[in-house]
């Protein structure tokens, strides 16, 4: 999972879009508006196509690169790194389980940087349960009628490709869902309010609805077999790419404090700062070993969707969640008010501060719960993944 | 499956309302999420006096009724012979 790993194309590709992001996250924080220009270097650099196969023309990256990658950004703007993992978690999903024609033409136009994916999930009514869809659909003639309001599409104004979440057509319960990939000119869209949040202001994840008729043959996976992607693969990239965003945004925090204390000469005899320093880094050298032991055993196990396997990735999001934000709260102590509170110190812990806030709700961490807990009563053996 | 398997099952399915429910009914269409999964498990081992193994306990088992129903009528057949 070191950067080491990853090719020197792709290593370069990813410094440029940070030094991009680095100019311009201030901007896109205070403006809640999203980083066009960072995208753009995406785009530009063929970042966006890390994971598209080599015979499409892209990175052919593994887990551990997208997750490398992914915490680089995080040291310049989680926002930044928000948007590329669940741009990542898209573009699996739809090499994994799209059919062949739909590959051929979408996959190409990512690698080149036309397509930039973002993911429409959330729906109002159903707290948060990913596996439901109130928006029912119809079918007629090869052609299916999507009409569709999400209150987060993060990144929505700005994509050309979006992966949908809709009940099957003709669905005898919410339950039944399909993921259906629509291009930007086949819907309708509209933007239904604005993004004032208090942190993750970039990811510009705005209210839309969205309709248009969409051919069915855009269906991506089996009919009513969204269950299956979302255990094999979206639950998966979506934990290890929040983690590795969340782990970049804390690890950048707290090297731009050391460099600080080195800088001000701070009394290295002081033990509570001393402490507070190693508390910090032990939480980073924490997350960062659960994220590369996850990206191992999903890399190693046949089945990513078994009882063990779902507990780590789980866990793995919860407790990224809590420890990059603990993390960030005690670089704030350690650094106090000026540095640690103002949002103009260039340690810039308070956007950190704000960014990281989010992390435990982003797919709350109380639903996560619930859920281990009744998959750890499946495991009277506790199988350790 | 028995009468008792289904009315057992009923409520655990939120949206089968009054629909027949067949061994080729799907269970996770019907409502059945993985938290309530594990409550019909619990009350289908008291009912049926058996102990679920681990190994059963995979996605495959809660596709359909009568997927789940098999299950359970094999291990009642593993318990006899053993006895």
């Amino acid at each position: 999972m070191t950067a080491t790993r990853m090719d020197v194309q792709a290593r370069d590709a990813v410094a440029e879009v940070c030094a991009v992001a680095d100019d311009e996250a201030g901007a896109a924080d205070e403006a809640a508006s999203f980083p066009v220009e960072t995208v753009g270097a995406m785009r530009r650099t063929g970042l966006l196509g890390l994971m598209v196969p080599m015979e499409f023309g892209g990175g052919g990256g593994s887990l551990a690169d997208l997750a490398a990658a992914t915490v680089a950004l995080g040291r310049s703007d989680t926002s930044v790194a928000m948007i590329f993992a669940m741009h990542c978690q898209q573009l699996v999903a739809l090499d994994r389980f799209g059919p062949d024609e739909l590959r051929r033409r979408v996959l190409p136009a990512v690698a080149a940087g036309e397509v930039y994916l973002a993911s429409v999930t959330t729906e109002t009514g159903k707290g948060g349960n990913l596996l439901m869809s109130e928006s029912a659909t119809t079918a007629r003639d090869g052609w299916v009628h999507i009409d569709r309001t999400a209150p987060i599409v993060t990144g929505g104004e700005h994509a050309e490709g979006f992966l949908v979440t809709v009940q099957t057509p003709d669905a005898t319960s919410p339950s039944q869902v399909d993921l259906v990939f629509a291009e930007r000119d086949q819907l309708e869209l509209e933007v239904l309010g604005g993004w004032q949040p208090l942190g993750m202001r970039a990811t510009r994840s705005v209210p839309m609805r969205l309709v248009g008729d969409v051919p069915w043959e855009q269906r991506i996976g089996e009919p009513g077999g969204f269950r299956t992607i979302v255990a094999t693969t979206f639950g998966p990239l979506a934990h290890v790419g929040w983690a590795a965003a969340w782990l970049g945004a804390a690890a950048g925090a707290c090297s731009r404090v050391v460099s600080h204390l080195r800088r001000e000469h701070v009394d290295p005899s002081s033990e509570l700062q001393l402490t507070r320093l190693a508390t910090t880094r032990a939480r980073l050298d924490v997350v960062r070993a659960l994220l590369a032991h996850t990206i191992s055993v999903l890399d190693s196990w046949d089945d990513p969707a078994a009882t063990p396997v779902q507990l780590l990735v789980n866990t793995l999001k919860v407790r990224a969640a809590e420890e990059c934000f603990a993390a960030v709260d005690e670089l704030v102590e350690l650094v106090g008010l000026r540095h640690g509170y103002l949002p103009d110190s260039p340690l810039r812990l308070e956007r950190a501060f704000r960014d990281l806030r989010s992390a435990s709700l982003n797919y709350a961490n109380a639903r996560l719960l619930l859920a281990n807990g009744s998959l750890a009563l499946r495991d009277t053996e506790v199988r350790l993944a | 499956m028995d009468a008792q398997f289904v009315t057992l099952l009923r409520p655990f399915l939120k949206y089968a309302g009054d629909q027949e429910i067949t061994p080729d009914s799907r269970l996770r269409d019907l409502g059945l999420d993985s938290m309530r999964a594990i409550e019909l498990l619990f009350a289908l081992e008291d009912a049926y006096d058996v102990v679920v193994p681990d190994e059963k306990l995979v996605e495959d088992t809660f596709e359909t009724c009568g997927s789940l129903w098999t299950m359970i009528q094999e291990l009642r057949a593993g318990q006899r012979e053993a006895a």
